[in-house]
């Protein structure tokens, strides 16, 4: 079983250091030191290197050999939090004049905004150049702000970007890093249907975009397998409107029940891998019912050093800033701003159509075997190479989960809760 | 309307701190503490007040976190130069974030002088009004300004 399992394993950086290692500990002395010098130089460093790692593999009627994946709290390094910026209508793409400037807004992508940031940046970019300008500001350097930023350097601008702070303290790395395009992105009723098409458009794009970081060093873009596990025959949830429920959004200012949520993710079921059963002699879990799903996933550290590189190499200016009106945004030099400011919009614009949905993730030491994902009874783990990420998304509300919350502390105790509801899911076939 | 730093040119001393470069800011933040218009009481209070609707996410020592803002140092450098009534408004519209704008306009001023306070600013004897008008009129100098 090892040495099947290790044929399928990545061949990460670490793991090959360490082999190196072992290697040098058993040849000693000068000539054993010249030998490994001459392994070094024959060994095929830049694709072990640069390859992503390979899917476990797969035979038809056979279990994948899986690494066990520890969920245990001798493990928990971090719990993060963060506000999701939900707009009913959906991302606010608009474009007003402030002062002498033209703002371009790219904001409220809801659980969404790494998934469409591509796409999102690709119309707002597209808006900012209607007026021919040669550099551009953009304020805010989450996800969005920054892939914006590079999609204008692409375009041909300038750019500086002001922010209070970079990607790394920004919302956008206290997600879950999954690619989730329709996550709280809107509300069907006001986002109207011609939104599904815009959507549509940005997510393809973003898709696309996305599979360009495949298999560069770090791992920016990954895919792993994803498992649903179930002590029952699974059944896709569907939340028909409860028409005992007679508030909406409408009445409310925030949606009151699941039905009211815009779900597109059909639209791409084209491209985006589907879940899929596992039989029952494929299943590697000890749990009777089990999916499969391949899960796109983005492994931040990496990620956002991939994009901070394109950017400065790019030219670009970083500027260390915090704004205290819209009435600022006239007073920069550039005369191009694009707004991508995310949650922090609803006090700095005003905008009281932002509905926070609050949401949190547990990370555990990164487990590179242990190379997929797991879902049970709302909660999920995902292994990736900045750690495992854990979420809780008990109490079972669906996507009402968080909606008005903005209590932006961490809760350890829902992580905890989390990997004890997890635990009998973790539990291998024959283990 | 006109602008005053409560009996002392400090807005002026803010800037000619900031024109004449490291080595003279380095002197000037040797200097007494400029004083600002609140209370030891207000402060006091607004200490309480902190404890218990702010610290939980900006911290006991409003050092903050990775993700929090701490309300020393770079939040001194963000507000400075500003009116004191922007801090207030923001404070009222958009704090404590888990549920903004649930604090009185009092506890709102005595959270800042507490915040002044923190930050070095001296007492200026009376308390921080808790009126955005009148705290528009107030620039918040530089904690180093003579």
């Amino acid at each position: 079983m090892s040495d099947a399992y290790s044929s399928g394993r990545p061949s990460s950086p670490g793991r090959d250091g360490m082999a190196l290692l072992g290697r040098r500990t058993m040849l000693k002395g000068g000539s054993g030191a010249a030998l490994l010098a001459g392994l070094q130089a024959c060994a095929p460093a830049p694709a072990a290197l640069v390859s992503a790692p390979p899917p476990t593999p797969r035979e038809p009627g056979k279990r994948p050999l899986l690494h066990p994946m520890r969920g245990t709290l001798d493990q928990l390094i971090d719990v993060k939090c963060c506000i999701r910026p939900l707009r009913a209508a959906g991302p606010n793409l608009a474009a007003e004049i402030i002062g002498n400037a033209l703002v371009v807004h790219n904001y409220g992508h809801g659980g969404s905004g790494w998934s469409l940031s591509w796409g999102s940046a690709e119309v707002a970019v597209g808006k900012a150049l209607s007026v021919l300008p040669r550099e551009i500001a953009v304020v805010g350097c989450g996800i969005i702000g920054l892939t914006t930023a590079v999609v204008a350097q692409r375009a041909g601008l300038r750019v500086t970007i002001y922010a209070r702070d970079m990607i790394q303290r920004s919302r956008s790395f206290r997600a879950s890093g999954s690619f989730t395009p329709d996550s709280r992105v809107a509300l069907t009723e006001p986002a109207g249907p011609a939104f599904g098409d815009l959507w549509e458009t940005m997510a393809r794009l973003s898709w696309k975009t996305f599979r360009t970081y495949l298999g560069l060093p770090g791992n920016p873009v990954e895919f792993h397998d994803s498992y649903g596990l179930s002590d029952t025959p699974i059944e896709k949830r569907h939340y028909p409107p409860d028409p005992a429920i007679t508030d909406s959004y409408a009445t409310k200012g925030v949606p009151v029940q699941n039905s009211e949520f815009m779900h597109l993710s059909d639209r791409i079921k084209d491209i985006v891998p589907q879940a899929v059963d596992v039989p029952a002699e494929e299943n590697p879990f000890a749990l009777p019912y089990a999916q499969r799903s391949s899960q796109m996933h983005f492994n931040f550290a990496s990620y956002a050093h991939t994009l901070l590189s394109e950017f400065f190499a790019g030219g670009g200016r970083f500027v260390n800033r915090d704004f205290h009106s819209p009435a600022e945004y006239g007073q920069l030099a550039e005369k191009v701003v694009i707004n991508c400011t995310g949650y922090a919009a609803r006090d700095l614009w005003r905008d009281r159509t932002i509905i926070p949905v609050r949401g949190q993730t547990g990370w555990l030491v990164p487990q590179p075997d242990a190379n997929y994902g797991v879902r049970y009874k709302n909660v999920s783990m995902l292994s990736k190479g900045d750690g495992v990420v854990v979420q809780n998304n008990n109490p079972d509300i669906g996507e009402m989960l968080g909606v008005g919350d903005s209590m932006e502390l961490p809760d350890r105790s829902g992580i905890e809760e989390g990997l004890r509801i997890m635990a009998p899911a973790l539990v291998l076939k024959g283990a | 309307m006109k602008r005053t730093s409560l009996g002392l040119a400090l807005g002026l001393g803010f800037l000619a701190l900031a024109a004449a470069g490291a080595g003279a800011a380095l002197a000037a933040a040797a200097q007494p503490a400029p004083r600002l218009l609140y209370s030891e009481s207000q402060a006091a209070e607004g200490a309480r007040v902190y404890g218990m609707r702010c610290a939980m996410c900006h911290g006991r020592q409003l050092e903050g976190t990775l993700e929090t803002p701490a309300l020393t140092g770079k939040f001194v450098a963000n507000w400075a130069g500003r009116p004191v009534g922007d801090l207030y408004d923001y404070l009222g519209r958009a704090m404590p974030q888990f549920a903004p704008g649930s604090l009185p306009p009092e506890e709102d001023a005595k959270v800042i002088a507490y915040i002044l306070k923190a930050n070095g600013y001296r007492p200026g004897g009376a308390p921080l009004p808790a009126d955005s008008a009148a705290l528009g009129r107030i620039d918040l100098p530089a904690p180093g300004a003579p």
